[in-house]
């Protein structure tokens, strides 16, 4: 089967200067993948060049192919969104109740029967292991969830529109151990099934639940910046 | 846990299966910013017909002081001298009070009293002009004429001073925001160094808060230069009144004058018509009005950049004595510069309840006026409610458009060029807008005096009100919201939809309000346009030809005539109603304000 997501030599710049690169892996499915690197290396901007979200004033060059298809910097769209799907890190709840939340990307992107659109969402709230907690107040607002439950909800959300990657940036980094615990069984279940590219800065949970670990160090220009373990 | 996800396939959107595309949105959003750019071409366009026709005699028009249609002599410089010397003796009155009055009420008073009181002054700055021309009448031009033994007591210094009573709640509640704005870390940073509170203020709190008590002013100098109404009142209106040497000078404001707004909303722009020198001579007053604003405006929303603090070395320590003494003089003179905006709140409310107590009879809200002797205000009510919501209906779309425009692209050029062209039209003096509408489309276009016409010239005071407001919280939505929306694969169009207008409407709603309050106060646009004194129907039946009668066109006929006290009494029973009606559509626009500016939205 093809890679997912397939980057060579990209870089991503500001006006002057280079900031992340030249960076070069390639996602399997159903394969885990751990980007790491110091604070500081951009491997949150490295996720946001694969999905064409940079910020104002960067730019990204070099090969990217997502699904077979080549996408030029600028080019990313709504719908390769929904197909590769990021997860921030902070957990951003939208207004309205936790189903709402679970619906929000899905009723954007899914003509559908709203039956059909709930019963995907409820999947969804299942394969985040968010389920047994809140099948009993779907209709309660998401703000009343707690922060480890947020997250989950962020990644069920994701989850429902049965994307090809999942591209997660720090999803443990705002939660207390138990709740960081949970989180991580969430992604080790979706080990084999998804793709899933998982920024971290915590060497150990990369260890953890990963098959192939990217390194990402400050840019330098002579030495090479990526290191495939 | 189900695996059958492990067959399925991902979804393939495209742009068939998607529901709500949404793609009107930019159709919506791209009209109303090009509604802010139309409304801004057309004045200018209107006055560039009388410019561009080349009998503008430009070194006559700001050279010379004498202006007479009849031998076709066309000198403004003695309005320009009336214009330049009303606005600084409005300043001088207006800022150094109106600073002092905000720092007492965002740094000394307890909240418990500030926050009513800010109500208050931002009330008072929602007050029609037109009101405080009335006061000017009643009050300051008996004054005048006490003091300096001029008939009437119609001066220059009169202007100054009810300019300055007008825009005194402007500084106050501008000033009040930006310094309320500065976090409080940095007073606990300064107070727990040993810093008395008069050197907290000016280290860490004024440097601070700068730009936007500068800003302040702007305002406030954009309003007291664009004001026809009030002024027109008080200012006595002759022509080519220009001093010669310092002791003329200081007897000229005394005298009456001429100011370039008043001579926009007498009689001569009827009188001129549609084209000819007379016309083009004051289409070349009105684009001379309209760059002095622009300029003030325009200074007023750049310059955050030069906010440097000054450096001040003391030359000497001061002892620890004179330090308190510093303190205290300081707490006494802000504290007693509030002392004015208050004498003003309560003198005001005490002249409308007094004089105005004609509006506590129900039948004056719910019958016809009969001429100036008496009868009540139903149809102007009716007329003013009509305009106003009218230009409501017509605001809203294109004024939320435009700023959520300009919020979602918070930081490009083209935005940052229609926050500019928007904040420029909200600072047209609304003489112009009038004269615009009377030639545009009471002229050009047949209406005759329509409270159509009416609406339309009220809707660029609207428009730029509901933008800024919406584009300022749109620029408040948190950024990994938008962010989460569009990596679940939402278009932009969808993001904007689902997202962006249903976190920004409160703020779109409370402009709206805020706007009406401004709107429906507002004399100069339906001098020419919408309005007669009496002999229309309560609601027209047409657009051609279909006039109203409104409170504040009502209120300056009557109060024109200050020598029958039955027209007094009923122009101060308007004025009650009128400013009922703007404190209702205040007070809506501040509870809303309030209700929305705590709720959590994410995280």
């Amino acid at each position: 089967m093809d890679n997912i997501i397939t980057v060579r030599h990209l870089r991503v710049h500001s006006r002057d200067k280079t900031l992340v690169g030249p960076v070069s892996f390639s996602l399997e499915p159903g394969s885990t993948t751990g980007l790491c690197g110091p604070s500081g290396a951009g491997k949150s901007t490295v996720l946001r060049a694969l999905v064409d979200l940079l910020p104002n004033g960067l730019t990204r060059d070099g090969d990217l192919q997502v699904l077979g298809r080549t996408i030029a910097p600028g080019k990313g769209d709504a719908n390769l969104r929904a197909k590769v799907v990021l997860v921030p890190q902070t957990p951003v709840v939208f207004g309205g109740s936790i189903l709402d939340n679970a619906l929000f990307g899905l009723r954007h992107v899914l003509r559908a029967p709203r039956k059909v659109l709930r019963e995907r969402a409820e999947q969804a709230l299942h394969e985040a292991g968010l389920w047994k907690e809140v099948s009993d107040r779907l209709d309660a607002p998401a703000h009343t969830l707690s922060v480890g439950q947020r997250q989950r909800l962020c990644l069920a959300r994701a989850l429902a529109l049965e994307p090809a990657a999942l591209l997660l940036d720090e999803p443990t980094s705002a939660l207390d151990e138990q709740s960081r615990d949970t989180v991580e069984k969430t992604i080790a279940a979706l080990h084999g099934r998804r793709a899933v590219l998982l920024v971290s800065h915590d060497p150990a949970q990369v260890e953890r639940l990963c098959d192939t670990i990217i390194r990402l160090d400050q840019p330098t220009a002579t030495s090479p910046t990526v290191t495939v373990s | 846990m189900s695996t059958s996800t492990l067959t399925r396939q991902p979804i393939t959107p495209d742009p068939d299966t998607r529901p709500h595309p949404s793609k009107w949105i930019w159709g919506w959003l791209y009209a109303g910013a090009s509604s802010v750019a139309a409304l801004l071409l057309v004045l200018v366009g209107y006055l560039g017909t009388g410019v561009g026709s080349g009998e503008v005699d430009w070194p006559t028009l700001l050279t010379e002081s004498a202006w007479s249609p009849a031998s076709s002599v066309y000198g403004g410089l003695a309005m320009i001298y009336g214009t330049a010397v009303v606005c600084v003796l409005a300043l001088v009155l207006a800022v150094p009070v109106g600073w002092a009055a905000a720092v007492a009420l965002s740094e000394y008073l307890p909240p418990r009293v500030a926050r009513p009181l800010r109500l208050c002054v931002e009330l008072l700055a929602a007050v029609p002009s037109i009101v405080y021309g009335l006061i000017g009448i009643i009050v300051i031009r008996p004054v005048i004429a006490r003091l300096a033994d001029v008939p009437g007591g119609d001066s220059l210094v009169a202007a100054g001073i009810v300019l300055a009573v007008m825009i005194t709640p402007t500084i106050v509640a501008v000033s009040v925001d930006a310094l309320a704005a500065v976090p409080d870390r940095y007073r606990e940073a300064a107070f727990s160094l040993g810093l008395t509170r008069r050197e907290v203020i000016r280290s860490a709190v004024l440097p601070l808060a700068r730009s936007g008590m500068r800003a302040a002013v702007l305002l406030g100098m954009a309003r007291a230069l664009g004001e026809a109404i009030a002024v027109f009142l008080v200012v006595g209106r002759a022509d080519g009144r220009l001093p010669t040497s310092f002791g003329s000078f200081l007897d000229s404001l005394v005298h009456p004058g001429q100011t370039l707004t008043t001579k926009l909303a007498g009689p001569e722009p009827v009188l001129a018509g549609t084209s000819g020198p007379h016309f083009a001579a004051l289409c070349g007053l009105g684009f001379i009005l309209l760059a002095l604003v622009a300029a003030a405006t325009f200074w007023g929303t750049r310059g955050q950049r030069h906010s440097t603090t000054a450096k001040r070395t003391p030359r000497y320590r001061a002892s620890p004595r004179m330090r308190a003494q510093r303190d205290q003089l300081a707490k006494t003179l802000r504290l007693g510069a509030l002392l004015l905006p208050s004498v003003l709140l309560v003198g005001m409310l005490a002249l409308l309840v007094t004089r105005g107590s004609n509006a506590f009879h129900p039948s004056f809200w719910f019958t016809s006026a009969t001429g100036a002797a008496g009868g009540g205000v139903r149809d102007q009510i009716a007329g003013t409610l009509l305009l106003v919501v009218t230009t409501g209906l017509l605001s809203l779309p294109l004024g939320f458009g435009a700023g959520i425009l300009i919020g979602v692209h918070a930081s490009t050029r083209t935005a940052r060029l229609l926050q500019t062209l928007t904040v420029v039209l909200g600072g047209v003096p609304t003489i112009l807008l009038g004269l615009a509408g009377f030639v545009i489309l009471s002229t050009a276009m047949g209406w005759g005096r329509s409270w159509l016409a009416g609406a339309i010239v009220l809707v660029p005071v609207v428009v730029p009100v509901i933008a800024l407001s919406t584009a300022a919280r749109v620029r408040s939505l948190p950024s990994e919201l938008k962010e989460s929306a569009l990596s679940l694969g939402l278009t932009r169009a969808q993001l904007i939809r689902s997202v962006v207008v249903p976190y920004a409407w409160p703020a779109t709603v409370t402009g709206l309000l805020l706007g009406l309050a401004r709107a429906a106060g507002e004399t100069a646009p339906l001098l020419f346009t919408a309005t007669v004194f009496f002999g229309a129907p309560t609601l027209p039946s047409g657009i051609v030809e279909s006039p109203v009668q409104a409170l504040p066109t009502h209120i300056f006929t009557l109060s024109q005539d200050s020598g029958d006290p039955q027209a007094v009494a009923q122009a101060w029973g308007s004025a009650m109603v009128l400013v009922l009606i703007t404190a209702v559509l205040l007070s809506a626009a501040v509870a809303l304000r309030n209700r929305f500016e705590g709720e959590r939205w994410t995280t």
